[in-house]
């Protein structure tokens, strides 16, 4: 069980980025409470994925502050990287390590990042397997497994490390229709523990029953706000009036 | 003199040859990785000061080379023996061909694999040698037992700097009996059977050492 005052409030002001000429985020402002749930949702190329990996340092931004707890990224290097370590983060495409075991994939950071030893970090690490709900599938490689085995070994993986906020970048976007339930199945079971999640998802019956913010974004910046039931039922801004009908039709 | 006489006076170059071709790993081995991975890591300055020397290296002609590291340095008062000019130049460069290998290799990993070494913590040094590098190398390694097998042929090459090698014997030969066509056919069959076990020996590490792609053959 994770205890709420363990988990990780954010904090994101006035956050500017470029790729070069492109104004990728524009004076985005986010307050995530400890323990809070948001859905980042909007059209592609809006911006999402680059706001969600801001916030533990794989993307750089050239203006505005970004603050986990009470450490602000980007002060030092040595807090970033102690930020970096309370984060865990699902990719898209799950990036998992191909030429290590299920098993060692769960412990590589374990023993390498805190010298965790072997006996122990396996035993942590069967742990969240088993959480996840795939024990048995510990001694095999990835490319055995199916997608959404994979992005549960990858969530695991994650836990593994204790973070105390989860990023969630598209998680079921590369998945078969069928393997989808299962993987925000175990998302489910991580909010009801109390984690602090951001998940940049289009499921919108997952964003529905789980979050308690929607963020909707668009070309840059965040365009509406809201409880998930405001959004659903009367979102305000065209944008997302139109993107939601489309999905939901 | 018999098919047999002249085997066995290429044998006796057979030492020569397998030495200059390990001592030429023992330079090839490390330079390539260094120089690969140096070349990955580095930007600016440091990698035109990495990328210098593995051109200098894979785009000279290893003949010159030998000549000129063999015959030239002893003027500069540096007299290196023949086996360690042979194996350094022939090492060095080969090296530089691994070392473009190794780069390549690193390259075309996937972006995620590194971002998600980063996202667990991992240092750049850790994801270097536990993340990136084991799996480059698997890519890698026909790449690598390719440059062994011309690494071998290229030994032939140290005759000239008065190694006696499998090449220098056959010349030797060749000049005694003024019958080339039996002795350069014996030695091109002799560098056949010295190469083709490699090759071989090739195929056997790649699956060995490939249980990913074993795997995928196996769902």
């Amino acid at each position: 069980m994770i205890r709420t005052d363990s988990t990780l409030a954010v904090q994101i002001t006035s956050l500017n980025k470029w790729y070069g000429a492109f104004h990728v985020l524009k004076e985005v402002n986010l307050t995530i409470p400890s323990g809070s749930r948001v859905v980042i949702c909007g059209p592609s190329g809006s911006g999402k994925s680059t706001l969600i990996r801001c916030l533990n340092g794989l993307e750089a931004y050239q203006q505005g502050t970004v603050t986990l707890g009470t450490v602000r990224l980007g002060d030092n290097a040595r807090e970033t990287a102690l930020a970096r370590r309370q984060t865990g983060m699902v990719f898209q495409n799950f990036n998992l390590f191909p030429h290590l075991t299920v098993l060692s994939n769960c412990t590589l950071a374990l023993r390498r990042v805190l010298g965790m030893p072997r006996a122990e970090a396996e035993s942590l690490a069967r742990h969240f397997l088993e959480k996840v709900r795939i024990p048995e599938q510990a001694d095999k490689y990835p490319a055995q497994l199916s997608g959404g085995q994979q992005q549960r070994v990858a969530i695991a993986r994650a836990l593994c490390m204790n973070p105390r906020l989860m990023l969630f970048d598209e998680p079921t976007s590369a998945l078969d229709p069928e393997m989808v339930k299962e993987v925000l199945d175990v998302m489910t079971g991580l909010a009801q523990e109390g984690m602090t999640m951001i998940c940049v998802t289009h499921e919108m019956g997952f964003a529905r029953e789980v979050a308690d913010q929607i963020v909707f974004m668009d070309q840059g910046s965040i365009v509406e706000q809201a409880s998930p039931m405001t959004f659903f039922s009367t979102p305000t801004h065209p944008r997302a009036q139109s993107f939601l009908h489309t999905l939901l039709h | 003199m018999s098919i047999l006489e002249i085997w066995l006076g290429i044998l006796q170059g057979f030492r020569v040859t397998a030495l200059v071709t390990l001592y030429g790993l023992v330079f090839a081995i490390p330079f390539g990785l260094v120089f690969g991975v140096a070349q990955y890591m580095t930007t600016g300055p440091a990698r035109f000061v990495v990328t210098s020397v593995i051109e200098f290296w894979r785009s000279s002609a290893v003949i010159i080379l030998l000549f000129v590291f063999y015959y030239a340095l002893p003027l500069a008062g540096l007299a290196l023996s023949a086996m360690t000019v042979s194996a350094m130049v022939l090492g060095l460069n080969i090296g530089g061909y691994a070392s473009q290998a190794v780069r390549a290799g690193l390259q075309a990993l996937d972006r995620g694999q590194k971002e998600a070494g980063q996202a667990l913590g991992l240092s750049r040094s850790t994801i270097l040698l536990r993340i990136e590098l084991p799996q480059a190398l698997v890519a890698m390694s026909p790449t690598f037992i390719n440059q062994l097998i011309q690494l071998v042929k290229a030994t032939s090459l140290v005759s000239l700097v008065t190694l006696s090698d499998m090449t220098f014997r056959a010349k030797e030969i060749s000049q005694i009996e003024y019958d080339p066509v039996p002795i350069y056919s014996s030695l091109l069959l002799a560098y056949f059977i010295v190469c083709y076990p490699v090759a071989l020996f090739g195929r056997w590490v790649e699956r060995r050492i490939n249980p990913v792609r074993e795997a995928r053959c196996a769902v």
